[in-house]
């Protein structure tokens, strides 16, 4: 592709109109093509909003605002309570409302802005924070878990979430992609499923434990030797976003969610990790459940660390709906 | 900060505005500053590296020009020269050199266990091989009297950092840039219009169709003892895509920032997917600016063609060697040069018998032509592997499993390109082919501007919805700022 044109012409006198001419057909330019993008963007949200289907901002986005009577928070351990039918189920145990809005990967950073736009569009009763320690050791899994512009692909355009994401240093280039849109139009998956479809047969399956296997997950999810500053910053983090929720009126509950015994003793200083959660929650009225090790076995886990369809059965069965049936200790 | 990143384009649009806004007198420190600037952020501390190249090459030049005699002169060049390739030799070459040493005296059966020499470990520097070209190729011009060295730091500083041709050139020869910086740009729409619109299609083909494929490549390539052989076909096919698109779409967005800036870079690429010779792939088609640069200042020292015809073919080993080992330090660089230069060779050897055939054929043209081109493919294509392998050992492994199951590929790689995303990429490249077959007949945007600007801006639109769109903005590295 050769361009045969030339822009040297010493001594040139129409360079101040060339410029003028130029300037005003690159504003044409630029307008039709705002026009165009705006088509485009139209076409990305018809895309979102045809196959948005488990994305967490969605969820808050399309369902018709109501009262919640708990809304389940987390990581991967939390997602699982979420698959298939399973929240309906145990909403159907239970008899309470319930929306899980836990996210893969997420820390409290993520939880907090999710929890937060929840509360632009409903209310709830009570929090149930399924808790990891390893969210709570690196950025990876806070603020730069918010940088993923994936996250928000599925979400559909709100204004709200555009001022929540804006009013974060850490998300202010997330809110860009987000109110421009940028992200839903190139997503390269876009006519794929949200829900993956391998993952029904995935959570039917029974792990067969590898040791190698559980040592690439935990070294996956704890990389390094755990920092105490870093540690410190997101259980501070974690305590003003409970002080937060309760004196907004919602009752929190904490979870330790099963997790096998073969994982747990790969884990870096989880003793050390439980006491400082303790004593972040004593005198908060906080009610604080460790399961870690009810249910543990390995044939309720589909893999290294989640459970499988039974086992979230299981875990529904002989521990969390007591507790979500169980009167909040005020 | 890359071309095919989000800051760039406002940088530049910024950096353009202000550029036309000031005198003549302030534009170069300017591009100086945005060039520095640029360079800065990929690897700070190399900046250092180029101040010390761009010093070398210039207190050279002056050096060799104010020498007293011939012979003074003489020790100021290759003073100046070692000190200009030293940066290279080290950065680059240093490891690899060593561990070449080492492997050669492992297979006397010496302790491998301990290394005998030292390791310097330094990331690669971006831009390295092309800064030092353009400085090496400047230190002789001065030496050789063709041109007069130059004593303007400023302007010489930014013939070796300007920033568009800085990390991947063209490799620009200085008397034509320094010239060009003396005289005053005046704003023309033509010259702009003309540098977007080579930037949107540099755009394209990187983002567009290099990015896509890169996936499929890396993938079959990373594990190439596993791979399926229809992988490593398919891959080994898209690679001479990916490697065109990425290299010339890099290129097209330097030389249209420069147009756009008032410089004209020099063409890298002229269409070499349509070429109907090995030779006239490397002379008329493809990284013109190295291949004009290697004939110039080595292959013509050597005696070029000016010689016995075994002379001339160690000269064409010699250069391509050469240039394989420029491109980077690893053997398989290598290969690749003295495979393409084992061709240049048989083709100067068979050049009378097939002349004599062209002669007797009967057959159309188009078809002699089509087979041609074709044939030019496929033998460029096999040295592609080297190219892209990690290693030796990964390359000839990658050959011998596709040759191998050559009679058997057919079916299972035909189901492979059955997915959306590989026939999106055969859409693309379809697209690409086109576009150059038509270039080759008259330059597209000679065409486009002999329609209505409706039309033209309507291509503009395509373009940029595809960026949009189908765009991988990844952020992947261009391949040739590995070099």
């Amino acid at each position: 592709m050769t361009a045969s044109l030339s822009n040297v012409r010493a001594g040139a006198g129409p360079a101040d109109s060339d410029a003028r001419r130029f300037v005003a057909a690159a504003a044409r330019f630029v307008l039709i093509g705002l026009v165009l993008y705006a088509g485009l963007y139209g076409a990305a949200e018809a895309v979102v909003r045809a196959h948005a289907d488990r994305n967490r901002f969605h969820m808050v986005r399309s369902s018709p605002p109501a009262r919640y009577d708990y809304v389940i928070l987390g990581a991967s351990h939390a997602a699982v309570l979420g698959y298939r039918d399973m929240n309906a189920r145990l909403e159907q145990m239970t008899g309470k409302r319930i929306m899980n809005l836990s996210i893969v990967g997420a820390g409290i950073a993520v939880n907090e802005l999710l929890f937060d736009y929840f509360l632009t569009r409903h209310q709830a009763g009570a929090l149930v924070y399924i808790v990891d320690s390893f969210g709570f050791y690196s950025s990876d899994w806070n603020e730069r878990r918010l940088e993923d512009t994936r996250l928000f692909v599925r979400a559909e355009f709100d204004s709200r979430l555009v001022r929540l994401l804006a009013a974060h240093p850490a998300t202010r280039a997330t809110a860009l992609d987000y109110l421009v849109g940028f992200s839903k139009i190139n997503d390269r998956d876009r006519f794929l499923p949200d829900v993956p479809v391998e993952e029904g047969a995935r959570f039917e399956r029974t792990y067969r434990p590898v040791p190698q296997i559980d040592r690439e997950r935990l070294a996956y999810l704890y990389p390094g030797p755990v920092d105490p500053v870093v540690f410190d910053r997101y259980m501070r983090r974690f305590e003003a976003f409970v002080q937060r929720t309760i004196e907004r009126g919602i009752d929190v509950v904490v979870v330790k969610p099963p997790i096998p015994d073969r994982v747990s003793k790969l884990m870096p200083d989880e003793a050390a990790f439980d006491a400082r959660l303790t004593a972040a929650l004593e005198g908060r009225k906080v009610r604080f459940h460790d399961f870690s090790r009810v249910g543990n076995d390995d044939k309720w886990f589909y893999d290294t660390d989640h459970l499988n369809q039974a086992g979230v059965l299981q875990f529904f069965e002989a521990s969390l709906k007591q507790v979500l049936m169980g009167d909040p200790q005020r | 900060m890359s071309f095919n990143s989000f800051t760039f384009l406002p940088s530049f649009a910024a950096l353009a505005v202000v550029y036309y806004a000031l005198p003549h007198r302030f534009r170069w420190p300017l591009l100086l500053v945005a060039s520095v600037g640029f360079y800065a952020t990929f690897t700070p501390s190399f900046v250092l590296l180029l101040l010390g190249v761009t010093l070398a090459a210039y207190t050279g030049g002056i050096g060799i020009e104010s020498a007293v005699s011939s012979r003074a002169s003489r020790a100021i060049f290759a003073a100046a020269l070692g000190a200009v390739l030293a940066g290279l030799l080290t950065f680059k070459y240093f490891d690899f050199l060593a561990s070449s040493i080492e492997g050669l005296v492992a297979r006397t059966g010496a302790d491998e266990a301990q290394p005998l020499l030292p390791r310097l470990n330094i990331a690669a520097a971006a831009g390295l091989s092309f800064y030092t070209l353009s400085s090496v190729s400047y230190l002789v011009d001065v030496y050789a009297g063709r041109m007069p060295a130059e004593r303007h730091l400023g302007y010489f500083a930014l013939y070796v950092a300007f920033f568009p041709k800085l990390l991947s050139g063209p490799i620009e020869r200085a008397q034509a840039m320094l010239a060009r910086m003396r005289q005053g740009v005046v704003f023309s729409e033509q010259g702009v219009t003309a540098g977007l619109q080579l930037m949107l299609w540099g755009l394209f083909k990187k983002v567009v169709i290099a990015d896509r494929l890169a996936v499929f490549v890396d993938g079959a390539y990373s594990q190439a003892a596993f791979a399926p052989a229809p992988d490593l076909l398919i891959a080994t096919y898209l690679f001479a895509f990916q490697i065109y698109c990425d290299f010339s779409g890099y290129t097209d967005i330097a030389i249209g920032a420069a147009r756009i800036l008032g410089f004209e870079l020099m063409a890298n690429f002229r269409r070499p997917l349509l070429a109907t010779s090995v030779g006239e792939f490397w002379s008329a088609r493809w990284h013109l600016s190295l291949s004009a640069w290697f004939k110039d200042y080595v292959y013509i020292p050597l005696g070029g063609s000016r010689v016995s015809r075994i002379r001339q073919s160690v000269n064409l080993l010699v250069v391509f060697l050469v240039s394989g080992l420029w491109h980077g330090a690893n053997w398989t660089f290598v290969v690749w040069g003295g495979a393409n230069g084992l061709y240049q060779v048989g083709s100067l050897w068979t050049r009378g018998l097939r002349e004599r055939l062209r002669a007797a054929d009967r057959l159309p043209g188009f078809l002699v032509a089509l087979a041609r081109g074709l044939l030019t493919f496929h033998l460029i294509l096999v040295t592609w592997v080297f190219f892209r392998a990690a290693s030796l050992e990964d390359a000839v492994t990658i050959l011998s499993r596709v040759s191998g199951s050559i009679g058997n590929l057919a079916s299972p790689a035909i189901s492979r390109l059955a997915g959306a995303d590989m026939l999106i990429s055969i859409g693309l490249i379809g697209v690409l082919l086109a576009v150059e077959i038509l270039d080759e007949r008259r330059p597209i945007w000679e065409r486009l501007a002999a329609r209505p600007v409706a039309l033209r801006w309507a291509a503009y639109y395509v373009l940029i919805g595809a960026l949009l769109v189908m765009g991988r903005w990844n952020l992947q590295q261009f391949v040739y700022m590995q070099f």
